[in-house]
C-alpha cells in the first residue's frame, strides 16, 4: 500500500507539489473593464504572466442584422457599434455607401459632416480622458470631461435631438440642416472650451503620479504596432503617421489645415499627450469648417429605391475617434447589403494588450486598457 | 503608384500565382489569389519594398452559396506609398480551409478567428483558433447565408 | 472660564455625585474611563458621520458638482440615510467562507482604529486616558487594523479580496516604518511619549511643524498610506481589485470598515494635529479666549481636509511603486532626520 502511494507521488511529482498560476477573472462585470470585456489574468503574485481576452458579451450580430435591412436602414445599426462616437460610424457607413453607388453629398452637408464628427471626437476624447484618469486612479478627471461633453452633446442635441445614438449623418448628406443659432452657439463652446484643455493637463499631465504610472508603461514599438494591425491615436503614440484623414483624404480634410499628432515614446503617456494634442487639433478643424461653412443644399436626391451596383464592392476608411474604422460593403443589385463588415478600430487595438501587459503588474492592465481607448461594443459588435 | 500600375506590376511579379487582378468600378485593386500561393503573394506583398503592405487593414470572409464558395478577403494598405489592395482567395464552401496568415501579420490572429467563428472557414497553422464572439460550445456558424437557427430564420435573398 | 478642562471637571464632579447617589463610590476608579470611552464612542460616530458628509461635499466641490443637498439641510442627514440603509440590507455572505475571521475582521478594524482615539487630548486634561506612553500605544493599536485587513482577504474566498489583504499587509507594514522614524525626532526634542506631555512642551516653544517640517510631512504622508486612503489605496483599488478586502462585505459588516477607515482617518489626523501642530493651543497667543478644544477641532478639520484633497487630487500608485516610494524615499529621510535632530539635540540642547 505505501509503496503504491510512494510510486505514484513519484509518478505525479510534477503535478502534486508544483505551483499553479493565480487565475483572475476580470470582467466581464468589473468596474475596470469598460463594459462587459471578460480579461482571464494569470498571475503570479501580483506579476502578469498572462492576459487572455475573451470577447463576446456584447455580440449583437450587426453584421448579420446589417445583410438583412436596405442600406438607409442600416445607418441605425451603425450607431450601435460605437457608441460613444456614434456619429464616426454614422459617417463612415455613409461614405461607404455612397462611394459603393457612385453618389456624392453636397458641399454643405460635407462641412456639416466634419463639423459634427469633430465634435464628437471632442466628446469621445473627453469621456476617454475620464475613464483611463479612472483607472488609473484619478476620479475627479472624469467629472471634468463630462462637464464639458455635456455641451457637446447639447450640440446634438439641439441638431438632431438625439445625444448619444444620433443617426444624423445619412447616405448623400445630413439628417437636417443646423438651426441658425447652432454657428454661434458653437463658436461660443470651443471659445469656452479651448482654455478647459490646459486645465486638464494642469491636472493631469504633469502630475508625478501619473507620469510615474504611465511613463514607459505598455510600450508599443512602430514594428509590432503595425504588424499588429494597431491603429489611431494608439499607434501615432508610437510615432507612426497612420491617420486616414491624411493619408486617404475624405470628406474635406485636404482643404483644412491639421496636424497629425505624433509622439514617439510609444507609452500610455505618449497616447494620452496624442488625445490630448488632437483634442486641440479638432477645436482648430471645427473653427475652419465653421468658417467656411456656405448656404446650400444638405442632401442629394436619392433614387426612390436605392440599390446597389450587382458584384458591386467597397472598403472604405475614415479615422474615427478610436482610429482606423473601415467599412467593408458587397452589393448584389439588390436594396441590401450582401456582405457588411465593420472593421473597428477597438477590435486590433484589444488584440495587442497580451504582449503589453506581460511582466507588468496587474495595476497596469488597467492604465494600459485604459490608454488603448477601447471601447466593448465596438470589439464585439 | 496608381493603381493600373500596380496591377501590372502585380500581374509581372506574381504571373502564375495569381487568378486575376480588376480594377473594380469602384476604383480598387482587387487581386484572386490561387489557394496554393496565398501565403507566397501575401508574404511577398508585405516584405517587398516597392509594395510594403505592411498593415493587414481588414480580414473577413464572404459566403456565396450560389457558387458553393467562401471567399476569404484580406485589404492590405501600405503605410509608405498609400495604397490599398483587396486580395481574395476562395475555398470551398463544404470544405472550407485556408493558410493562416497570423505569421505575416500578427492581426490575423484574431481576424481570422472571427472569420472561422461566423464562417466555419479553418486556417490551417492558426496557433489559437477558437470561438471568439459565439459561445464555445456553440456550432453553427452564423454570418453564412442558409444559417438557421431556431426561432430566428433567414431566408437568402 | 470656558476651557476643557473645567468641563471635565464639572462633568465628573456630576458622574460622582451620580455614583454616590446609587452608592458605587466605591467604584468611580472603574467607571470613570468606562463613561469616558462611552461618550468618546458617541462623538467619534457622530463626527464620522459629519466626515462623510464632509468627504462627499469636498469631492463634489472638487469636481464641479453639488454633492447630498436632499436629506436634510444642505444634505447633512444622508450619512444617518446611508447608515440605516447599510443596517437594515440584507447581509450577503459567501457561501464559503472562513466564518471566524470572517466575522471577527470588521469588529477588529473597527475597534483597534477606535481605541487609538483614547489617548488623543482635546484639550488640557480633557482626554480619556493620559497614557505615558500615549505615543507608543497609537502607533501599537492602531497596526491591528492589519489583521483585520487580511483576515477578510482571506477569510471571504475571494481571489480579489485576498489580493487587497496581500497588498495591505505589505503596505502597512512598510509604511509603519517611516511612520514612527517620523515620530521619533519629536521624542527625543521632548523627552516624553505622552502626548498631553508634547503639546506642554509646544507651549512652551514653537509648533513641531516649525523644526520638524520634514518629519510633519513624511508623517502625513505615511498616515495617509497606513489608512489606506488615496494616492495609496491600493488594498481597495477600485479599478483594479473591485473592493480589494471588503469585496464581499455587505450590510453592517462593511459599514464596520467604513467607520474603521474614517476613525483611521482622524486617529492619524488627531495625532498629526497632536505632535506637529500644537494640539489644543491657539495659533497667536491674543487668541487663548477660545477654548482649547475648539482650536483642535479646526485643526483637526483642516489636516482631514488637507488628505481628502489628496484623494480627490492624485492618481493612484502601483504597489512597486508605493514600496519604492515607502522604503527609498520616505525611510532614508526620515532616518537622516533623526539624525540630524540627534546632532542638533546634542550640541544645543532639548530646546533646539
Amino acid at each position: 500500500m505505501t509503496d503504491l502511494l510512494l510510486s505514484q507521488i513519484k509518478v505525479n511529482d510534477e503535478s502534486q507539489f508544483g505551483t499553479d498560476d493565480y487565475v483572475v477573472n476580470l470582467g466581464p462585470q468589473h468596474p475596470a473593464t469598460h463594459g462587459v470585456l471578460r480579461l482571464i489574468v494569470k498571475l503570479d503574485g501580483e506579476t502578469v504572466k498572462e492576459t487572455i481576452p475573451v470577447l463576446g458579451y456584447l455580440h449583437r450580430s450587426i453584421e448579420k442584422i446589417c445583410e438583412n435591412r436596405t442600406y438607409p436602414q442600416c445607418i441605425t445599426y451603425t450607431d450601435r457599434v460605437d457608441y460613444v462616437s456614434a456619429m464616426s460610424v454614422n459617417l463612415a457607413f455613409a461614405l461607404a455607401t455612397e462611394r459603393l453607388m457612385g453618389l456624392e453629398a453636397p458641399p454643405r452637408a460635407q462641412w456639416l459632416r466634419m463639423i459634427f464628427v469633430e465634435l464628437q471626437r471632442l466628446a469621445s476624447h473627453l469621456l476617454w480622458m475620464g475613464a483611463f484618469a479612472g483607472d488609473i486612479g484619478a476620479l475627479t478627471p472624469f467629472l471634468y470631461g463630462l462637464r464639458e461633453r455635456e455641451r457637446i452633446l447639447d450640440l446634438f442635441e439641439m441638431t438632431c435631438g438625439q445625444r448619444l445614438t444620433y443617426n444624423y449623418i445619412r447616405i448623400g448628406g445630413v439628417m437636417i440642416d443646423i438651426l441658425p443659432e447652432f454657428v454661434p452657439k458653437c463658436r461660443a463652446f470651443l471659445d469656452y472650451f479651448e482654455p478647459k484643455i490646459a486645465e486638464y493637463e494642469d491636472l493631469l499631465t504633469y502630475n508625478p503620479i501619473f507620469l510615474e504610472r504611465t511613463k514607459g508603461v505598455g510600450v508599443i514599438t512602430p514594428e509590432v504596432g503595425i504588424n499588429a494591425g494597431v491603429c489611431g491615436p494608439s499607434l501615432r503614440g508610437s510615432g507612426v503617421s497612420c491617420d486616414v484623414r491624411k493619408q486617404q483624404p475624405y470628406l474635406f480634410y485636404d482643404q483644412v489645415k491639421f496636424n497629425e499628432c505624433l509622439e514617439t515614446a510609444g507609452d500610455c503617456w505618449s497616447r494620452y499627450k496624442v488625445r490630448m494634442r488632437e483634442l486641440r487639433e479638432s477645436v482648430s478643424l471645427i473653427r475652419q469648417c465653421l468658417d467656411r461653412l456656405e448656404p446650400g443644399p444638405i442632401e442629394t436626391k436619392l433614387p426612390p429605391v436605392l440599390k446597389a451596383p450587382p458584384a458591386s464592392e467597397i472598403y472604405s476608411r475614415i479615422e474615427s475617434s478610436r482610429g482606423e474604422m473601415g467599412i467593408y460593403l458587397v452589393g448584389d443589385g439588390t436594396v441590401k447589403p450582401w456582405k457588411c463588415k465593420y472593421r473597428c478600430a477597438s477590435f486590433n487595438n484589444t488584440y495587442v494588450l497580451d504582449q503589453l501587459t506581460r511582466g507588468w503588474k496587474i495595476a497596469d492592465i488597467m492604465a494600459v486598457l485604459g490608454s488603448l481607448d477601447m471601447i466593448v461594443p465596438e470589439v464585439d459588435r | 503608384m496608381t493603381n493600373e500600375e500596380l496591377k501590372t506590376k502585380i500581374e509581372s511579379d506574381f504571373k502564375d500565382k495569381v487568378l486575376s487582378a480588376t480594377i473594380s468600378a469602384q476604383k480598387e485593386l482587387i487581386v484572386v489569389v490561387k489557394p496554393e500561393s496565398y501565403l507566397f503573394v501575401c508574404q511577398g506583398l508585405r516584405d517587398k519594398s516597392e509594395y510594403a503592405f505592411q498593415h493587414l487593414s481588414c480580414q473577413t470572409a464572404v459566403d456565396y452559396p450560389k457558387e458553393n464558395k467562401i471567399t476569404v478577403v484580406c485589404h492590405l494598405w501600405s503605410y509608405k506609398y498609400g495604397h490599398q489592395i483587396t486580395i481574395k482567395l476562395d475555398v470551398d464552401r463544404a470544405n472550407p480551409k485556408a493558410p493562416t496568415l497570423e505569421n505575416i501579420w500578427k492581426s490575423a490572429n484574431w481576424f481570422e478567428r472571427e472569420v472561422f467563428d461566423l464562417y466555419g472557414v479553418i486556417f490551417e497553422g492558426h496557433s489559437d483558433l477558437r470561438r471568439i464572439m459565439m459561445p464555445e460550445d456553440y456550432t453553427k456558424f452564423p454570418l453564412r447565408k442558409d444559417f438557421a437557427d431556431d426561432g430566428f430564420i433567414i431566408k437568402p435573398n | 472660564m470656558l476651557s476643557g478642562e473645567n468641563i471635565v471637571k464639572s462633568v465628573s464632579d456630576l458622574l460622582h455625585q451620580l455614583y454616590a447617589m446609587v452608592g458605587l463610590s466605591a467604584f468611580k476608579g472603574v467607571l470613570d474611563p468606562i463613561v469616558a470611552a462611552h461618550v468618546m464612542f458617541g462623538f467619534i460616530s457622530v463626527f464620522v458621520m459629519f466626515l462623510v458628509w464632509m468627504e462627499r461635499k469636498v469631492s463634489a466641490h472638487m469636481q464641479s458638482r453639488i454633492g447630498p443637498n436632499r436629506v436634510g439641510i444642505f444634505g447633512l442627514l444622508q450619512t444617518v440615510a446611508d447608515a440605516i440603509k447599510l443596517t437594515i440590507k440584507e447581509d450577503i455572505k459567501p457561501v464559503h467562507r472562513d466564518k471566524i475571521p470572517y466575522y471577527i475582521a470588521p469588529i477588529i478594524a473597527f475597534v483597534a482604529t477606535f481605541a487609538g482615539m483614547v489617548v488623543i487630548p482635546f484639550d488640557k486634561g480633557m482626554v480619556v486616558q493620559d497614557l505615558n506612553i500615549g505615543l507608543l500605544y497609537i502607533i501599537a493599536i492602531t497596526s491591528f487594523t492589519v489583521i483585520a485587513i487580511l483576515s477578510a482577504g482571506w477569510s471571504s474566498n475571494n481571489k480579489f479580496a485576498l489580493l487587497g489583504g496581500f497588498r495591505s499587509a505589505a503596505q502597512i507594514v512598510s509604511y509603519e516604518v517611516p511612520l514612527v522614524l517620523s515620530l521619533v525626532p519629536v521624542i527625543m526634542m521632548t523627552g516624553t511619549l505622552r502626548l498631553g506631555g508634547i503639546v506642554e512642551y509646544q507651549s512652551q516653544n514653537h509648533w513641531f511643524v516649525l523644526y520638524q517640517f520634514i518629519a510633519f510631512f513624511i508623517f502625513i504622508t505615511s498616515a495617509t498610506a497606513e489608512a489606506n486612503r488615496a494616492p495609496f489605496d491600493i488594498p481597495e483599488a477600485e479599478s483594479e481589485l473591485i473592493g480589494g478586502f471588503h469585496t464581499e462585505y455587505s450590510g453592517v459588516k462593511f459599514a464596520m470598515f467604513f467607520l474603521g477607515e474614517y476613525i483611521a482617518v482622524i486617529v492619524s489626523s488627531a495625532v498629526a494635529v497632536t505632535v506637529f501642530l500644537g494640539g489644543w493651543l491657539p495659533p497667536f497667543a491674543f487668541l487663548a479666549f477660545v477654548p482649547g478644544f475648539i482650536w483642535f477641532m479646526i485643526k483637526l478639520l483642516l489636516v482631514i481636509y488637507l488628505v481628502m484633497a489628496f484623494r480627490w487630487t492624485f492618481p493612484r500608485l502601483r504597489v512597486d511603486q508605493l514600496m519604492d516610494f515607502g522604503w527609498k524615499v520616505l525611510i532614508p529621510v526620515a532616518i537622516l532626520n533623526i539624525l540630524v535632530t540627534g546632532f542638533c539635540v546634542l550640541f544645543f540642547g532639548k530646546g533646539v
